[in-house]
């Protein structure tokens, strides 16, 4: 059997020093490759096709989330940071375990032999997860930056420079100062997920970020639609008129 | 509120005295305009003073008791017109009573005094009204004294508590990965762990001691400061540099307790934590007129979307300079391209400046 092929991703030499130091005890194990930030991290998954992950959360540029969110077929993943705020948000994304920095070998073997297990018996990790732990964490905040990947780039838009979201079939369109990206979401996410005394959902295919609206016009009989800033024209439905009307 | 007639000595006598003044304005009157013998004149001020200066002393309660907060006004002047009419009653018709019928037995004397009875009266319901006047005076103006002492302690209370709210909190997320990078060097270097053990401890126990001072010498604060930023550069490496600039004089400057270290840490974290590439945070010291000025600045990522509760260490510095010194704008920063400074200003004491 070829042996599993794992990458630890974190900013800090000696966080993954300590990683490197565990995993020498684990024949099963080889280490693929060290990345220091999220970029290398998402190069090294998409090339190495590492089967297993341990992943730092808090990095600079884009943290461990982010990452996972542009990664097309994840690895068996294993969190490893100080914060323990995050632990929900962690099985959420079907990791496998969430290691409270700093560990014992005890507690790093543990989440090793589940991960080698999961690898091994190619079970598809854990249960899609999403719909059983709902995102309620509030301590957690509103988004205040979108990583999106397209054509091998990926960006990061701050959603200050957002101007509006558009719903496209799987996708969500986001419309922002520097430019349109897609990003694999629904619409209730980000509708959850961006402060709605920023951004209010119009339509069910438009959130508009209230600050790049000029005006709010009659279109037709009893309907309405938001001019930009820009000179964009979006369409407003009569409960988007609604929470508009309260705001303005 | 005790009486101050009876409790306090002096005032006593200076009502005591005042009632000796009237006594002798009495007593003036009496003989000039009303041709009354001297001796039955100065029986008669006696009589008649003495009295009211008993009852005066007991029209402390009517006021007291009356007091505005608590009663309408409709009903406090009643209350008092009733008040003066029997205490005027009282007072002349007992003055009345002991003159003629103990003291002086002089018919053409008791005629004058049966015909003046009506003035006398109405002088009493006066006396009864000035001193109830001057109560009403005596009670709002302790009051008020009271309520302005109230005051300023409530405000020793208030700020003491604000700058306890407004105190540094070590961030539990510093002591975790310091002791997940001590872990690490234990494996790898024992040496540079047990330095690492060594720092977090003089770190930790020079936070905790100075958070309940609420002065210290800018040295001390310089250290302190320092030795967090050696902690966070064994975990982030060559990722941070510090320098420093510090003019002579400034060392031995007080300024607040932990004033320093949540400039460095900011810092960090916006900069070291958010950016891929080497940060450089640089500490100025410096006198400026009558300010010791401080600044910090770092290099950071422009690229990277700042991260929530921004400026939280900052505003708490703000506010603590606020109310340790009473001045606005004691902390100022700035971004700048890729720079972000912040400026801090204490106030010298005066005699300092003097002698410089």
């Amino acid at each position: 059997m070829s042996k599993i092929k794992a990458v630890i991703i974190d900013d800090e030499k000696l966080g993954r020093d300590i990683i490197k130091n565990y995993l020498v005890r684990f024949d099963v194990i080889e280490l693929a490759a060290e990345c220091s930030n999220g970029f290398e991290g998402i190069k090294a998954i998409n090339d190495l096709k590492p089967d297993l992950i341990f992943l730092d959360i808090q990095m600079p540029k884009i943290s461990g989330f982010e990452m996972l969110e542009i990664i097309e077929e994840p690895p068996v993943i294993i969190f490893t940071t100080a914060f323990d705020q995050y632990a929900l948000k962690a099985f959420e994304v079907n990791a496998t375990d969430y290691l409270l920095k700093p560990f014992s070998p005890e507690r790093f073997t543990e989440a090793v032999n589940k991960a080698v297990k999961q690898i091994e018996i190619k079970e598809p990790f854990a249960v899609k997860a999403e719909a059983l732990v709902k995102t309620n964490d509030e301590r957690e905040g509103y988004l205040d930056r979108i990583v999106v990947k397209m054509n091998q780039k990926i960006s990061i838009i701050p959603v200050s420079e957002i101007s509006y979201l558009e719903a496209q079939d799987d996708y969500v369109m986001i419309h922002s100062a520097q430019g349109r990206f897609l990003k694999q979401k629904t619409m209730r996410f980000f509708e959850e997920h961006l402060d709605p005394k920023e951004f209010v959902r119009i339509h069910r295919t438009h959130i508009v970020k209230l600050d790049k609206v000029k005006q709010i016009e009659l279109f037709e009989k009893e309907s309405y639609r938001v001019i930009l800033h820009s000179g964009e024209k979006l369409p407003v439905s009569k409960s988007g008129y609604q929470k508009l009307k309260e705001i303005f | 509120m005790v009486n101050p007639y009876i409790r306090n000595r002096k005032i006593f006598t200076l009502y005591a005295l005042l009632w000796g003044i009237i006594a002798a304005a009495h007593f003036s009157i009496v003989v000039f305009a009303l041709g009354v013998n001297l001796t039955f004149a100065a029986i008669e001020a006696v009589v008649f003073n003495t009295m009211y200066l008993a009852i005066g002393v007991s029209l402390w309660y009517t006021a007291s008791y009356n007091s505005i907060e608590n009663y309408s006004p409709a009903k406090i002047v009643t209350n008092h017109f009733s008040a003066a009419v029997i205490t005027s009653a009282l007072w002349v018709g007992g003055s009345y009573f002991l003159l003629t019928s103990l003291i002086i037995s002089d018919k053409p004397y008791k005629d004058l005094l049966y015909h003046s009875i009506i003035w006398r009266f109405l002088i009493g319901i006066l006396f009864y009204s000035v001193i109830t006047a001057i109560n009403y005076v005596i009670i709002y103006y302790n009051s008020f004294q009271n309520k302005l002492l109230r005051e300023a302690e409530l405000n020793t209370y208030v700020k003491e508590a604000e700058l306890k709210s407004l105190k540094y909190q070590i961030n539990p997320h510093f002591i975790f990965n310091s002791l997940n990078s001590i872990s690490s060097l234990t494996m790898t270097n024992p040496d540079k762990a047990r330095e690492m053990t060594i720092k977090l401890s003089q770190f930790l126990r020079s936070t905790l001691s100075k958070n309940e001072k609420q002065k210290s010498r800018l040295t001390e604060e310089i250290a302190n400061a320092k030795l967090y930023l050696e902690i966070e550069k064994v975990r982030f490496e060559e990722r941070l540099e510090f320098e420093e600039t510090i003019e002579k004089y400034c060392s031995e400057i007080e300024v607040p307790s932990m004033i320093l270290q949540p400039l460095f840490e900011n810092a960090v974290k916006h900069g070291v934590y958010e950016s891929i590439d080497k940060v450089v945070i640089s500490l100025k010291c410096s006198l400026e007129k009558e300010y010791l000025r401080l600044t910090v600045t770092n290099n950071f990522d422009p690229e990277s979307v700042s991260s929530k509760g921004e400026g939280i260490g900052l505003k708490n510095i703000k506010s603590r300079l606020k109310l340790i010194y009473n001045q606005e704008n004691l902390l100022v920063s700035k971004k700048e391209n890729n720079r972000f400074t912040v400026d801090i200003f204490i106030p010298l004491p005066q005699r300092k400046v003097e002698n410089e």
